[in-house]
């Protein structure tokens, strides 16, 4: 018995890092652009489509799937970067809401009209299962844990040490001061909403041969589960979010095994009302900033 | 006051009235020449103006941005679909029940989350609709989960003796469309009082607007109350309309909608929730070929109305009434 729950903390560790890769670009997204991302999950599901495709008309290997499908998305945000992202700098909270949702049904629809939509069956990955520690795990999973915790160091490093990070800090502090000091907050909005989509997709590529099935919706659960990890971990806190990614990604396991599978997707939310509840500004940050 | 209200409130709303009973005489006599799948178009976006009406009141006139509608609209239809399956209750019955379980549900769940800060009151809101379309599924024994209640019956009315029911699309769209006038009658009488005034007051300075004495506390939890309400009114008529429900009622996909309908139609007035709805009515047939072309162009529409139409498209009615006015 203790087995299993060694194995499903485990398996909760492999999806909260996919979880944790998405909600650090969300959350970093709001710390700069001070909107909620909406349309997050459809970065996910635009990764995993670009790869998806790669691989099915292509034939490409997987590892260049990866990078396609990566790419793919970052061209796309850099288009709605400028046409949506850039302009919310600066607009009240609800433009935020409402034009990242537009992009979302835009995005969500313009791919099931294209590819159709049923579920696409994703071939590749590296799914051979390998022994770890006694523990059975298909490959892919110990990549995305790895994968998980290089983005995690890595951002925290450009963050503290490098010229863009400090930027992006400055931006989400404090945007008025930026212009004063001569930080391009709007430069800045962009490329932050570009690593933050970048990371999305990336996500969504290192998950699709676990997760095996591809279909136009899945963006949108996506941020259905990113969206109380970012509020618990604290908007713009990056630290708190990939904590409160792990944590979530656990829960979702051990609910899922213990209480029944079909709740495990609304434990983000329902942890969430809890968390608004009792501790409206996140579980780790001191005092309520939004 | 906006654009559309100046103007008639400056030069007497000459042209109004007679267009606004054109426009009603024109929906009575509708079924003659429409046929029945643009009745049932028209039929949908009465049922939708019942919950738009409701997030007017909440988002329009006290600035409160919620997603919660599909949340009190799927409470709403599914109260009004258990009674009339396993009670038999009469359609009116089920109707006042469903609003009022709407606006009673509203209270536990406003109290907490009114206390939050935009964002999180957001956040908040979808969390209803995602718990309810989760209790919808998993509470099976009240709900049959994911297969729904179907076999919902159609209205019927009955007066002592005599009792009809309602049976075919025309006689629907009558039934909708006398709940549609009068919701938009209630609407209009909570906007004009001065309990109306106060809820602007709220959208435009909150702060200022409780140093005059406005308890906003009570303001806002009332307005998500009746907004629930009426969104819940809505669920019942869609519920007996479509015969079954489902915990698909419960999707995001109803809230972005009637965030389309009052922000496309204008925010804060109550024609512009009206032009709202037949704006929904023409893209939902122009685009009726290809369910997510008509996405797309509702996702195209919400981007517009962020970037160049913040106050929806009233400003526009608004200077279409003065120029017709200038040119008697």
């Amino acid at each position: 018995m203790f087995y299993t729950i060694i194995e499903q903390v485990v398996n909760g560790i492999v999806s909260g890092s996919v979880y944790a890769i998405v909600a650090v670009g969300m959350t970093m997204i709001f710390g700069v652009l001070r909107a909620i991302n909406f349309a997050h999950g459809e970065y996910y599901m635009l990764g995993t489509f670009g790869a998806w495709f790669a691989i099915e008309y292509f034939d490409l290997p997987y590892p260049v799937a990866v990078v396609i499908g990566v790419v793919a998305t970052a061209v796309i945000a850099v288009v709605v970067g400028n046409f949506v992202m850039q302009r919310i700098v600066g607009a009240p909270a609800e433009a935020g809401v409402l034009a990242t949702l537009g992009v979302a049904l835009i995005l969500q629809n313009t791919v099931i009209l294209a590819f159709g939509g049923s579920y696409k069956f994703f071939s590749g990955g590296y799914i051979e299962p390998v022994s770890v520690f006694g523990f059975t795990l298909a490959e892919q999973r110990i990549l995305i844990i790895i994968v998980g915790l290089i983005v995690f160091v890595g951002l925290e490093l450009m963050v503290t040490y490098s010229r863009m990070g400090k930027a992006m800090r400055a931006v989400s502090q404090n945007i008025e001061c930026c212009a004063v000091v001569g930080i391009d907050v709007r430069h800045i909005a962009l490329w932050t909403f570009i690593l933050g989509a970048g990371l999305a997709a990336l996500s969504g590529v290192l998950t699709a041969p676990v997760n095996v099935s591809v279909y136009g919706g899945m963006g949108e659960l996506i941020t259905f589960k990113t969206l109380p990890i970012i509020i618990m971990g604290g908007l713009g806190n990056v630290r708190g979010t990939f904590v409160a990614a792990m944590i979530l990604g656990i829960a979702e396991s051990l609910v899922a095994t213990y209480i029944g599978l079909q709740f495990r997707d609304t434990v983000g939310f329902a942890t969430l009302m809890l968390v608004l509840m009792w501790r409206p500004h996140g579980l780790f940050s001191a005092q309520a900033r939004f | 006051m906006t654009p559309a209200e100046l103007s008639a409130a400056t030069t007497g709303r000459d042209l109004r009235l007679p267009f606004g009973i054109a426009l009603v005489a024109l929906a009575c006599v509708a079924p003659l020449f429409l046929g029945n799948y643009p009745l049932h178009a028209m039929i949908i976006a009465l049922i939708f103006l019942l919950p738009a009406h409701g997030l007017n009141l909440l988002l329009g006139y006290t600035g409160l941005l919620s997603l919660a509608q599909s949340a009190f609209f799927g409470i709403g239809a599914y109260t009004s679909a258990l009674l009339a399956v396993y009670f038999g209750t009469p359609f009116y019955v089920n109707f006042l029940a469903a609003g009022l379980a709407a606006g009673l549900i509203a209270l536990p769940l406003g109290i907490p989350a009114l206390r939050l800060r935009a964002t999180s009151f957001v956040m908040c809101t979808l969390g209803f609709v995602i718990i309810g379309q989760a209790i919808a599924k998993n509470w099976i024994s009240l709900t049959r989960g994911d297969m729904g209640l179907a076999a919902i019956p159609k209205p019927y009315f009955a007066l002592g003796p005599a009792s009809f029911a309602i049976s075919g699309t025309v006689g629907f769209y009558y039934l909708v469309l006398t709940i549609a006038a009068i919701a938009t009658l209630v609407a209009y009488l909570i906007v004009r009082s001065p309990a109306g005034r106060n809820m602007i007051a709220i959208r435009e300075n909150e702060t200022l607007a409780e140093s005059v004495g406005i308890p906003i506390w009570y303001y806002k939890l009332i307005v998500f109350m009746i907004s629930a309400a009426f969104a819940g009114l809505g669920g019942s008529l869609y519920a007996h309309y479509l015969t079954v429900v489902s915990p698909l009622t419960f999707q995001m996909y109803y809230s972005t909608t009637m965030l389309i309908i009052v922000l496309g139609g204008g925010a804060g007035t109550i024609s512009g929730v009206i032009f709202g709805s037949l704006l929904f009515v023409g893209l939902t047939e122009a685009l009726r070929v290809a369910p997510e072309l008509r996405m797309i162009a509702y996702g195209f529409f919400l981007l517009g109305l962020v970037f160049w139409f913040p106050s929806g498209f009233a400003p526009l009615i608004g200077r279409f009434w003065s120029f017709l006015e200038k040119r008697k």
